[in-house]
């Protein structure tokens, strides 16, 4: 029988909130933002384990994010069923991280990020020129949201369902994958690619696999989001985008699973709450992560852990030191 | 730093805030909740604040009282992005529960939230440009007092070829829709009335130098640009360092030529000719009520975005007057809207049609220097002008919408 | 059957020829020394052989298998394993997962994605045995940034003996150890059984003479020979 440690304690309160979140947030739009937050986090997971796991720093996955939502709402406007529209949106967001993969995979650090950055820009320049495929900067627009199992999505409360559903997934299915041999293969040649490979490991491979999984994961975020937005223009293939999504997973902490989720949620309350009290919102987004940077280089999840840890750490060494000095002194 | 940006707002406006924490039982007393979607940040920024202006002059002059009732005005900041618009849409509509959305700016910003307007009921009033929100997509619950890209653009195409009697034409605009579609305009009236578009040249939306598109242009009676936001000073500049506003004379859209950019241009737009829905120079007690009005409070000349939301503010109160008590029932309020017929606003008669565009002037100006300042002096007024032009409505809709690609461009050399 | 056969092996950066046409033939379970002076290309020898780099010209075989255009992690598979003068570990880890991943890289089980890495029961016993073998079990569960540079070196060679090697070859396994901690690597290289054939580069001469069956001596050639205080350093001649 298995006990309840803290940890599994943390994570059940968790879960009960994240379930019990529309019941206690009550007005739609701040249900919404919270699907907002899910489906960044998915996203910033999803570039975690290029950046995290791998090592590798990529600023093209909005070129994935944006296929995908391409892909899927462009079959929506062709009149196919969502079924068919998410089936190949998936498949062609796996196909562009293939592509993308066999190209930025012949470097690594800045070169890496160089070819990533140049192929987003691509997938950008399609979305925005060609466009009579893609309408240009007008954009496609997705008329109705999936259906599963006859339940519509129509309302803030099932959307955040489904949302919190493929969430979920998306965290367990990275904690199984980092947990196992092939996510310590990928940690392997994150810190040593030549020793990795001289101990039999085909670290291009490994790697290759791995965009493709974040591939996967980028894809299905931008499939959610072009359902929350109903929406799709090439702005969400740009630049910003994709350095928008590797800041939330280097504020949150890369290389850990809460991270990324940190970071999606203080990203997306910054940009989309804050900003209707702050007028200069950027600028107070720009000093969190200055803050951030200064003194938790290591992002904030990580970060936190530690400065508690150090905190509980004087906290009770504080204690212990006044007990010596009680025990040392001489009774008077 | 502000924290509640919208209680200072209140403050600003000196109207008496109704404040919403208990919602009375009799709906007609609670405020008429005005949502605006604007940009504050980043490179659209200035016409968002602009926007914002407009609209807070017409409350500050009725006294936070549209057609008896008390207004509740939210400005939301959109970034100039789709998202954020989609986002900051839901803020009003789900969260303030606004009754109208004054909105967005930027035509992508509005092709991204209209399907949701419409889903959710809330009537918008635009001022984005894009043709097929009225057109090809027309939805119930938008209507547009401002224009659409081409609307101006027809005009000045007709008066460059019956008027100036060009007959060579160059046309020059940012690489986006707002710009394919307004020099689509032009080139079709351009081109029926006799003349030849022989250049199109598309600068991507920054552009750090005109130079090289400029040096591509020669051997056309005139040039027609329709840049937007800050682009037009650096290319209106840049025209005539380059020695060609005394060989070539300028033709501009509105956004090229807005009021509000005057006080950024020197003598390189004396004598640009432009076309535009609004102009300050009108000459009517409205329009000076309301120039008076922006000068005092915001020390600025009004252009479009002011004026096209100080109209919107009008059309509300319209709206709101037409309909009684019964103001709060966002259909028969949308509905309203499309019917609104003022006589006398500061850009002249507003009427609609059928698919919610206004119907309206269009001023042909010219900037001349007057006692040391640079005025939009209009030269001649089309009135009553619709989106279509003179063109039939159901051919002009048969054709597909606006773009880079269409009408094809057969004269180009 | 040579355990390993270097066929006129040549290697150039640039206009430098660091490899220049080496032939050397090592017999099954033989204990080779390779010296020779700085620059005289040894690590860049080892780094043809194991496939880090690609040889201009030459041939490389591995029990007779030609292995020259073979990648590196294939000639891993082959059985061939190296440890680095410069460590070259996972920080990260613990010492026991260090050797894992040693294990693992010759295990199918590398590419699974959804089983428990820390549930690899079997995984972790050969890793225990191995650092067993080379006296750091009581350590076994410490970060490997935690330990000290002696130990480091023990795990570099537990992880290349983990892998079962046929030809192990061991570059300046004693650099930078104190004289206690070179006792104890001398042992554990003496504990290496004979099916093991073992290519060593190493500059410590008494350690290494007394390991060695037989001693190559790289350089440029000639002129390092005929120095006399060349052979006197390195052959006592």
């Amino acid at each position: 029988m298995s006990s309840i440690t803290p940890r599994r304690a943390a994570i059940g309160i968790a879960l009960i909130l994240l379930i019990t979140l529309p019941a206690w947030v009550g007005n739609p739009y701040y249900i919404n933002i919270s699907s907002q937050i899910l489906l960044f986090a998915v996203f910033a997971l999803a570039l975690n384990v290029l950046v995290g796991y791998a090592g590798l720093v990529s600023l093209g996955h909005a070129g994935l994010f944006a296929t995908a939502g391409y892909a899927g709402a462009l079959m929506l406007q062709a009149g196919y069923g969502h079924f068919a529209a998410d089936g190949v949106a998936i498949l062609v967001a796996l196909l562009a991280a293939a592509v993308f993969g066999v190209l930025a995979l012949r470097s690594t650090g800045i070169g890496f990020l160089m070819i990533t950055l140049a192929l987003g820009q691509i997938v950008w320049g399609v979305a925005y020129r060609w466009a009579s495929l893609t309408n240009g900067d007008n954009g496609v627009n997705v008329t109705t949201r999936p259906r599963p199992f006859g339940l519509s999505l129509a309302n803030a409360d099932s959307f955040y369902y489904a949302t919190l559903l493929i969430f979920l997934a998306a965290v367990a299915s990275m904690a199984v994958f980092i947990r196992s041999p092939f996510g310590a293969s990928l940690c392997g040649t994150r810190d040593q690619a030549r020793r990795m490979n001289a101990l039999g490991y085909n670290v291009w491979l490994t790697r290759f696999l791995a965009f493709l999984f974040s591939g996967f994961w980028s894809g299905i975020a931008g499939l959610l989001f072009i359902y929350y937005t109903n929406f799709i223009s090439p702005q969400v293939a740009s630049l910003q985008t994709s350095a928008e999504v590797l800041l939330m997973v280097i504020s949150g902490g890369t290389a850990t699973l809460l991270g990324p989720i940190a970071g999606a949620a203080i990203v997306v309350i910054m940009k989309n709450v804050v900003s209707a009290y702050v007028e200069r919102w950027n600028l107070v987004l720009g000093v969190i992560f200055v803050a951030i940077i200064t003194f938790m280089p290591e992002g904030l999840v990580p970060g936190s852990v530690r400065l508690w840890r150090m905190g509980w750490r004087a906290f009770r060494d504080r204690g212990r030191a006044n007990v010596l000095r009680n025990v040392s002194e001489p009774p008077s | 730093m502000k924290l509640r940006r919208r209680t200072v707002l209140k403050g600003i406006l000196g109207g008496v805030s109704a404040l919403t924490l208990k919602a009375p039982a009799i709906a007609q007393s609670a405020p008429f909740k005005i949502g605006l979607l604007t940009v504050k940040t980043g490179p659209l920024a200035q016409g968002g604040i602009q926007m914002e202006q407009g609209i807070a002059t017409l409350l500050k002059e009725k006294s936070n009282t549209l057609a008896g009732r008390k207004i509740e005005f939210i400005s939301a900041d959109t970034g100039g992005n789709p998202a954020g618009a989609k986002t900051k849409a839901q803020e009003l509509i789900e969260r303030d529960k606004v009754n109208v959305i004054l909105g967005p700016l930027a035509a992508f910003e509005l092709l991204a939230i209209t399907d949701y307007v419409r889903d959710n009921q809330t009537p918008l009033i635009s001022l984005a440009a894009a043709e097929d929100v009225t057109q090809r997509k027309a939805n119930p619950f938008v209507i547009r007092p401002s224009a659409t890209s081409a609307q101006c653009c027809h005009a000045m195409g007709d008066y460059a070829a019956k008027d100036l009697k060009y007959k060579r034409a160059a046309t020059i605009s940012e690489d986006f829709a707002f710009g394919y579609e307004q020099m689509a305009g032009f080139q079709r009236v351009f081109e029926d009335d006799g003349g030849k578009v022989v250049k199109k040249l598309w600068p991507p939306l920054v552009t750090p130098d005109y130079t090289p598109y400029i040096a591509q242009i020669g051997n056309v009676d005139c040039v027609f640009n329709g840049f937007a936001g800050s682009n037009p000073v650096k290319f209106t500049r840049a025209y005539a360092d380059l020695g060609l506003k005394d060989k070539i004379p300028l033709l501009a859209g509105w956004t090229a030529m807005d009021d509000a950019l005057l006080r950024s241009l020197g003598d390189e737009a004396v004598g640009v000719v432009s076309a535009a829905w609004y102009s300050s120079e009108r000459d009517t007690p409205s329009n000076k009520r309301f120039v008076a009005a922006m000068q005092k409070d915001y020390g600025v000349l009004p252009g479009g975005y002011s004026a096209g939301m100080y109209v919107a503010g009008e059309c509300v109160e319209a709206a709101i007057e037409k309909l009684g008590g019964q103001a709060d029932d966002r259909k028969a309020f949308a509905e309203a809207l499309h019917a609104v017929w003022l006589t006398d606003t500061p850009r002249g008669p507003v009427k609609f049609d059928h698919l919610g565009n206004v119907v309206g002037d269009v001023f042909i100006r010219k900037c001349e220097r007057k006692g040391g300042q640079l005025v939009n002096t209009i030269v001649k007024t089309y009135a009553n002008v619709s989106q279509f032009w003179t063109y039939d409505e159901k051919a002009f809709l048969a054709n597909p919408v606006y773009s880079r690609d269409y009408p094809p461009a057969k004269n180009l050399e | 059957m040579s355990a390993l056969k270097v066929d006129a092996l040549s290697k150039s950066f640039g206009g430098l020829r660091v490899t220049a046409d080496v032939s050397l033939t090592v017999e099954p379970g033989e204990r080779r020394l390779i010296i020779g002076p700085n620059g005289a290309g040894k690590t860049t020898l080892f780094n043809l052989i194991t496939g880090e780099l690609a040889p201009d010209s030459g041939s490389i075989l591995l029990f007779d298998r030609d292995i020259t255009q073979l990648p590196s992690r294939r000639r891993a598979h082959f059985g061939m394993a190296r440890t680095y003068q410069i460590i070259t570990l996972f920080p990260r880890d613990t010492i026991v997962r260090n050797v894992c991943l040693a294990l693992l890289g010759l295990s199918p089980l590398r590419w699974n994605p959804v089983a428990a890495f820390d549930r690899q029961h079997r995984l972790f016993e050969r890793a225990r045995a191995a650092l067993a073998r080379v006296g750091l079990s009581h350590i076994a569960d410490r970060p490997l940034s935690q330990t000290s540079y002696g130990e480091q070196r023990r795990v570099e060679i537990a992880m290349a003996l983990a892998q079962n090697p046929k030809v192990l070859l061991l570059d300046e396994p004693f650099a930078g150890l104190s004289i206690d901690e070179r006792r104890e690597v001398n042992q554990l290289l003496f504990a290496i059984p004979r099916d093991v054939t073992v290519v060593m580069i190493e500059h410590n001469m008494d350690v290494a003479l007394e390991f060695a069956d037989r001693i190559t001596l790289l350089g440029t050639r000639a002129e390092v020979v005929a120095d006399p205080r060349t052979r006197e350093v390195y052959l006592g001649a």
